[in-house]
């Protein structure tokens, strides 16, 4: 049985680094069944309309992660996304390369920084001896022990994730989601014996930029979930740590600041994530906005029912209640 | 309809405008508003980060609360938002539930589950429906170009909120259009304030709200509008940092939800307290007069 075909409009950015002075957007229509993949109208274009088309693939499988790009703005893999959605919403279908990395050609990027991000986390297994590797077998764990990462190799490492993040766009200093999904993969494996200095390493070397905005979530193919990875290991570097970076400050001041009046007292959480001196450096950008909001100076009101709020933090924020 | 009103804490403080918009809007649908001095804080998306679950147990006392007057919670905040619907959900773990419960129930709070956490948003558009409102309408925004910003906490993750799509949502720009706005779409509308960061890396947060803001501007919008005192903080509060950070003058004004549609229902800025805007919001608000005027 054959499918009724549509016609299909393509805007395709195309950049040349070497000859282009800007990148443009090409346009493609050809008729094509509403369920045909992506990719495979992309290599119909390049085998049929201008063979210089530039773009990765592999697999055409949803396994290799090489054919991420941007499918209307949106992280996608080409392989596994129909094109009938994307025209019955957009009329047409624009595909542009990742974002926050370098285009080679066309839909082609430069992928170094994806992985020197990765290599920072010293993404093996740092054996530990006391976890005893039994003679001529492999190293087992419970099923217990695997359920605690059983998203993360799920992983593909597409970089969807990394092209999604406005932190890895705006600061070099983020290592990226996968690389901290990555992460707390091998924190969490008993067999691992990195956990506390991984964690200790992490707390200044980007951990903390993580924006908490889910967009990696959302943009991963493979559900991987990274900013929920990120959120866990932000919680695991304060047990082990307490507050140390200005992040774990700022949660662990947050988390005490709550408990005074049951509502957040803004002024006194300034003091307790950034300290004396930066009271002082914010105090210009606190005198901008007191000009119209007096009310930051003020405390707020103690909540009813403080008691109650009192005997759940004794019963819950004991050391020993830490993950 | 009646609800158990959640102001969060920037709303009872540096962001008092918030709820004074939100008080007169829901004056003017009809939305009734019970209020409860004993909620406390959601944690803001810090506090789990030292203790997850203590937090979720905080969070859990004030569901139950709602629960125990037989009311829906109205949050008017994106960040709370996600943090009390995140709360239902942990609590729904039987080993989460355990450690919460045994905190929670020698105080007799039982929580059965059964409330559910709507944004603002979500009640003028799902409970009462942009048609209602826009029958309310008297005073048109004139066409005024508004770019909404979501705030990521009332969007993602997409299978927690179990609303909107994330990537393409459309229930703020359907009900800029039923007050007579014109929406503008653009990528920054579900991207990131920058805010969580701002006492972590001040330069890196600000150039996220910068971008967002140049990305407004740059599809047309004479002003934004935000459901969450959080990004309304970063992109309005901040802005002049924001300016720095992206090297050119911004001056976009930010409104938050309520005032958007407390404009159209008739309301004057004194009671949206848009004085208390840092970036003046005066000209937005004239040309909405204008447009208005325009209007055979």
């Amino acid at each position: 049985m054959t499918e009724a075909t549509v016609p299909a409009t393509f805007d395709i950015y195309r950049f040349d680094p070497g000859h282009d002075r800007v990148p443009r957007y090409q346009r493609f229509t050809l008729d094509l069944p509403p369920h045909t993949p992506i990719l495979t109208a992309l290599l119909k274009i390049r085998a049929e309309l201008d063979p210089s088309l530039a773009l990765r693939y592999s697999c055409r499988s949803a396994i290799c992660g090489s054919c991420a790009m941007q499918v209307n703005s949106k992280s996608r893999l080409a392989c596994e996304t129909p094109i009938g959605p994307e025209l019955a919403r957009d009329g047409r279908i624009v595909i542009e390369p990742m974002r926050n990395q370098a285009v080679l050609r066309d839909l082609v990027v430069e992928q170094e920084p994806f992985w020197r991000n990765y290599d920072r986390i010293r993404p093996h297994l740092i054996l530990d001896p006391r976890h005893p590797m039994p003679e001529g077998r492999e190293n087992p764990m419970t099923t217990e022990e695997v359920e605690r990462f059983k998203e993360t190799p799920r992983c593909i490492a597409c970089a969807a994730c990394f092209s999604a993040c406005p932190a890895v766009e705006a600061d070099p200093a983020f290592p990226g989601p996968m690389a901290l999904a990555k992460l707390y993969r091998f924190v969490v494996d008993p067999r691992d014996q990195g956990h506390q200095d991984r964690l200790l390493r992490i707390q200044t070397d980007g951990l903390w930029l993580c924006l908490r905005c889910h967009l990696c979530t959302e943009a991963c193919p493979k559900d991987v979930r990274p900013s929920e990875r990120i959120r866990d290991l932000k919680e695991m570097a304060i047990a082990v740590q307490g507050g140390t970076e200005h992040g774990s400050k700022h949660a662990v001041g947050f988390k005490e600041n709550l408990r005074d009046r049951g509502l957040l007292n803004e002024m006194k959480l300034v003091r307790q994530t950034s300290g004396a001196v930066g009271v002082l450096e914010q105090l210009p950008q606190g005198i901008h906005i007191v000009r119209k909001k007096r009310e930051v100076l003020r405390a707020p009101h103690r909540i009813e029912g403080m008691d109650e709020v009192e005997k759940i933090y004794e019963a819950l924020d004991r050391p020993e209640e830490k993950p | 309809m009646k609800l158990a009103y959640y102001p969060g804490c920037v709303a009872q403080a540096s962001g008092k405008e918030l709820d004074l918009a939100t008080r007169w809007v829901c004056r003017s649908l009809g939305i009734e508003l019970v209020e409860f001095p004993k909620f406390s804080c959601c944690g803001s998306g810090f506090s789990d980060e030292a203790n997850e679950v203590l937090t979720v147990a905080l969070n859990v006392r004030n569901l139950a609360l709602a629960e125990a007057a037989g009311l829906d919670l109205l949050t008017v905040c994106s960040t709370c938002t996600g943090m009390l619907t995140l709360a239902n959900l942990r609590y729904q773990d039987p080993k989460v539930k355990a450690r919460v419960d045994s905190a929670l129930v020698p105080l007799g709070i039982r929580y059965r589950g059964t409330v559910k956490v709507k944004h603002l948003l979500r009640v003028l558009t799902e409970d009462i429906g942009v048609e209602r409102v826009r029958a309310k309408v008297v005073r048109p925004l004139g066409g005024l170009k508004v770019g909404a910003f979501y705030g990521c906490h009332l969007l993602r993750p997409a299978d927690e909120l179990n609303w909107e799509s994330a990537e393409e949502p459309h229930a703020f720009e359907d009900l800029l259009s039923a007050v007579g706005a014109t929406p503008v779409y653009y990528r920054g509308r579900v991207m990131c304030c920058g805010f969580p960061i701002q006492f972590v890396k001040p330069e890196t947060a600000s150039l996220i709200a910068g971008r967002q803001i140049d990305d407004a501007k740059a599809h047309g919008a004479d002003a934004m509008a935000t459901p969450c005192p959080l990004c309304h903080i970063s992109l309005d509060a901040y802005q002049n940092k924001a300016e720095k950070a992206v090297g050119h003058s911004l001056d976009l004004p930010v409104f938050h939800l309520p005032q958007v549609v407390g404009l159209a229902l008739g309301a004057s800025p004194e009671e949206l307290g848009l004085g208390r805007h840092l970036v003046s919001t005066a000209p937005a608000v004239a040309k909405i007069g204008a447009g208005a005027r325009a209007r055979p």
